[in-house]
């Protein structure tokens, strides 16, 4: 990074108006949206499982890969063939908690945290092997369209993301509360031992765990290519965010992941308006920390 | 009970992932993944070798330079080698993949020169791939040749010994689109308010620096020069400042991922300046096809095109895309030249001999597929430009008018 260079961005600092802010904090939130829904499944796997996915990125990046193969070999909208990413990234998730995660978590984190390193450097070869190096980007008609109220203006795809992610949290946060696979899934996170005493396969739920949280970064990954635009090593910037994500928010907690994705996503976005775009993140992990020492279990999390 | 799903939080996870991240980061910047086939320098052949950028934000211009590369050695395979040492030798071509990135760049070279004993090193794309990859092929004194870095941004590292470069200027090509407007009577058809977007790497800092210059020296006026790192994607704040700048003109130089952020945001915002160019970022067929219409109208400065009067520069084109089914970028060409001219230059050497060879590409005169090549004092040969623009797909030469091959679409739909 050169030195200079970042001496010109500090000296552009300046103070947004009124309506600047405003838009700053509408994009922010809806923008908090996609943050939320890309660190969902992150957030669940490590709730429930205990495990840090470190291949969670690149699940992201595989949905938005299949959402361009439908796109743009078989002209399926990519909000349509969320259809079929979504069941086919269940499909791909769930076998590797089954076959590859679940023999390894009774011998400790660690062989399984390794294992989804693993499974990242992989990914990100057969991604380049399959679709090259280069970048992608989904691009419907609606991608470039703007929503305008009062004044504001903010990409549509902003305000499509912001509605997958009340839909996927407050879903998932229901069926967590409200049906017999969530009770399990409680259950097989707060004591494995007593859960499978009591009737839960917990191997099976720790594989539905897996395969909704591959489910909800594919979704993830199609808004994601909407928006922006991805290669195959992309995944590791959205497991950083995630990660941020969810620890503002507190480890495992759904609720928490929403929450931080909206703060996140304000934060960094009335920052920008003050610093540039170029500091987005260097704002965003500055009011990380200062949340995490007031806070440190975050937004939703227990107190030690 | 909430829908927490977490239990007790186990201390060791978060340094333990801490860790393989980082653990991650030395593996991937240091291991390569090879595309030829491995083995070190032996008598019975020539070997060459590169370090370009086949996965990473610059992807989109590894794939071109591995086919020109290719190309050219395959070339001279088909007739049966070099003459060196008064035999005709076989030349090798060992291609690694630098992942866009310096450091892994630096050790691919490293490890071509140490491991590999490659003879000559051919040259990555964009300055701080070049130059990580340059500095060490100097530092071993092994000829270096590079296609892919403008010819300022490669003079100013250093007085090189060992290293060459055949590309454009680039205080030639932040002059031209303003030239080009003021030739083809558009100047007036603006507000001649300019904003400059671009990233914080050496050839974003320098091209805001000359688009400064040539700004002013043309009478425009500079309302809008915004920095942000090269690997940003979200571009909001920018684009909003942009729009509200009222600039007619937008002038940009960023990463492919980036320009197709930057190109989304602003039609997202409703923002459509007359004039456009997202240098680098905008210039390989990706951008095209990721952004689809969106594309047309945006500038490329351009120093080839298969309609110049180059020695086999129409059928270059017809090769590359027989070969690979896909749009030709010019790309094949300065990295198709910039081999021929290695591969001549130990021809003429007769030698493997690093300062054998060295001394000979100084002596390049030659004709190529991107132009005359003949090196200055400063070891750069200057490619001439034009100015091309993406309409429907394809990339159509629209000034100077001698050399258009195509009317240039304003304003930008």
């Amino acid at each position: 990074m050169n030195p200079l260079g970042q001496l010109s961005v500090v000296a552009a600092f300046s103070v947004p108006n009124g309506h600047e802010l405003i838009t700053a904090i509408v994009s922010g939130l809806l923008l908090g949206g996609l943050f939320a829904v890309t660190a969902l499944g992150l957030s669940l796997v490590f709730g429930v499982m205990r495990l840090i996915n470190l291949v969670h990125g690149e699940l992201i990046v595989l949905g938005a890969y299949l959402a361009y193969v439908l796109f743009d070999h078989a002209g399926i909208d990519p909000l349509v063939g969320m259809l079929i990413v979504a069941p086919a990234m269940f499909v791909i998730g769930y076998p590797i908690q089954r076959v590859l995660l679940n023999p390894l978590i009774e011998k400790g984190m660690e062989p399984a945290l390794l294992t989804t390193f693993g499974l990242s450097i992989i990914a990100q070869n057969l991604f380049i092997l399959i679709f090259s190096g280069d970048t992608q980007s989904l691009s419907p008609g609606y991608a470039s369209d703007s929503l305008s109220f009062a004044g504001i203006t903010v990409p549509a795809v902003y305000g499509i993301s912001f509605v997958f992610a009340l839909v996927l949290t407050g879903a998932t946060h229901t069926v967590l509360q409200r049906t017999a696979v969530g009770r399990a899934v409680r259950a097989s996170s707060e004591d494995p031992v007593a859960a499978g005493v009591m009737g839960v396969d917990v191997r099976r739920t720790y594989g539905f765990v897996y395969g909704f949280a591959a489910l909800c970064a594919g979704i993830g990954g199609v808004l994601v290519g909407l928006c922006f635009s991805f290669t195959p090593t992309s995944g590791t910037i959205y497991l950083l965010t995630g990660f941020a994500v969810v620890v503002l928010g507190g480890l495992g907690s759904v609720k928490g992941t929403l929450l931080g994705g909206l703060t996140l996503g304000i934060v960094e976005s009335v920052g920008s308006t003050f610093f540039g775009d170029g500091y987005r993140d260097f704002i965003g992990l500055v009011a990380f920390l200062i949340i995490l020492s007031l806070r440190p279990q975050g937004f939703f999390g227990r107190a030690a | 009970m909430s829908s927490d799903t977490r239990r007790a939080r186990p201390r060791r996870l978060l340094p333990l992932a801490a860790s393989v991240l980082l653990a991650a980061t030395v593996v991937l910047g240091l291991s390569a993944c090879g595309s030829s086939s491995s083995g070190g320098s032996s008598g019975d052949k020539v070997v060459i070798g590169a370090a370009i950028p086949i996965s990473g934000e610059l992807a989109g211009f590894g794939s071109f330079e591995k086919w020109g590369y290719e190309h050219a050695v395959d070339a001279v395979n088909k007739k049966g080698g070099l003459e060196v040492d008064g035999e005709k030798k076989e030349v090798e071509l060992q291609l690694l993949d630098d992942k866009s990135d310096p450091n892994t760049d630096s050790a691919s070279v490293q490890r071509l020169i140490s491991q590999d004993k490659v003879n000559a090193v051919l040259g990555s794309c964009t300055p701080p791939l070049v130059n990580a990859g340059a500095v060490i092929a100097e530092r071993s004194r092994i000829p270096f040749v590079t296609p892919c870095e403008p010819l300022g941004a490669f003079r100013a590292v250093k007085e090189w010994e060992y290293a060459w470069a055949i590309f454009f200027d680039e205080k030639e090509d932040t002059e031209n689109t303003f030239k080009m407007l003021e030739d083809l009577g558009l100047a007036d058809q603006t507000n001649k308010k300019v904003a400059i977007l671009h990233d914080n790497e050496p050839d974003g800092i320098n091209f805001s620096k000359l688009w400064e210059e040539a700004a002013q020296k043309f009478g425009y006026d500079v309302v809008l020069d915004e920095q942000f790192p090269v690997a940003q994607t979200t571009f909001n704040t920018t684009v909003t400042k942009a729009k509200a700048s009222g600039a007619d003109i937008v002038l940009g130089q960023m990463v492919t991922p980036a320009a197709i952020a930057v190109r989304k945001t602003m039609a997202a915002q409703g923002y459509t300046p007359k004039v456009m160019a997202l240098e680098k970022g905008d210039e390989p067929i990706q951008f095209a096809e990721a952004v689809g219409d969106l594309a047309n109208g945006l500038l490329i400065p351009t120093y080839w095109d298969p309609s110049f009067p180059y020695p086999g520069a129409a059928n270059l084109k017809k090769e590359f895309e027989a070969d690979t089914g896909q749009t030709y970028s010019q790309h094949i060409a300065d990295t198709t030249a910039a081999a021929e001219v290695l591969l001549a230059a130990i021809e003429a050497a007769g030698s493997t001999e690093a300062e054998a060879i060295n001394k000979a590409i100084g002596e390049t005169n030659m004709e190529t597929v991107v132009g005359p090549v003949e090196f200055a004092e400063d070891h750069t040969a200057t490619l001439p430009l034009v100015e091309a623009q993406w309409q429907n797909g394809e990339s159509i030469v629209v000034w100077p008018e001698d050399k258009a091959t195509g009317k240039i679409i304003f304003p930008l739909p």
